[in-house]
């Protein structure tokens, strides 16, 4: 995690402005930002190692997209497929390498590529539905 | 055995560290009940 990330341990009633800011309202909320503080992905809960791992990849995947390093990002969502297809990070991960492979190459075919296996790996995600727009691209 | 995460308490320091060491941030907000 720290080859990556600078972790931060919050106290929830102590950095009121800090919960206020990030509109914290239950705990353990995890956030992962870019270095200016500025939020790309959060979650509530307790999770599991595997899926605890898997959606801290996916933030920084999404950090990725979000400052348009899609190589990067693509690299990211990829992780999360090889390594954990079965943590609940996973459906949004195939979304999203959908989508930065769109961004990375402007081939809007990789949009319907990645609905194509969100139908056959993850047939009953939200993920799977959002996408399913894509089914219209020729 | 595993590494001892060290964490950062302030987001000021975290985000001078993070700049200086080209990383991202991640907050853990928690409660001790």
């Amino acid at each position: 995690m720290e080859n990556n990330f600078i972790p931060i341990q919050i106290d929830f009633n102590k950095n009121k402005a800090l919960v206020k800011r990030y509109a914290v309202k239950w705990t353990p909320t995890v956030i992962i930002s870019d270095s200016d503080g500025n939020e790309h992905h959060r979650f509530v809960g307790y999770l599991p190692p595997e899926d605890f791992i898997a959606q801290i990849i996916l933030g920084k995947g999404k950090v990725e997209f979000d400052l348009d390093r899609f190589e990067q990002a693509i690299q990211c969502f990829q992780e999360i497929l090889v390594r954990y297809p079965k943590a609940d990070a996973a459906p949004e991960a195939q979304y999203y390498l959908g989508v930065a492979k769109y961004k990375a190459s402007h081939d809007p075919r990789e949009l319907k590529l990645g609905l194509e296996v969100l139908q056959r790996d993850y047939p009953n995600s939200e993920w799977t539905k959002k996408a399913q727009v894509y089914a219209l691209i020729p | 055995m595993a590494k001892q995460i060290r964490w950062e308490t302030s987001l000021t320091a975290g985000k001078v560290r993070a700049k200086k060491e080209k990383k991202l941030i991640l907050m853990d907000f928690y409660n001790n009940l």
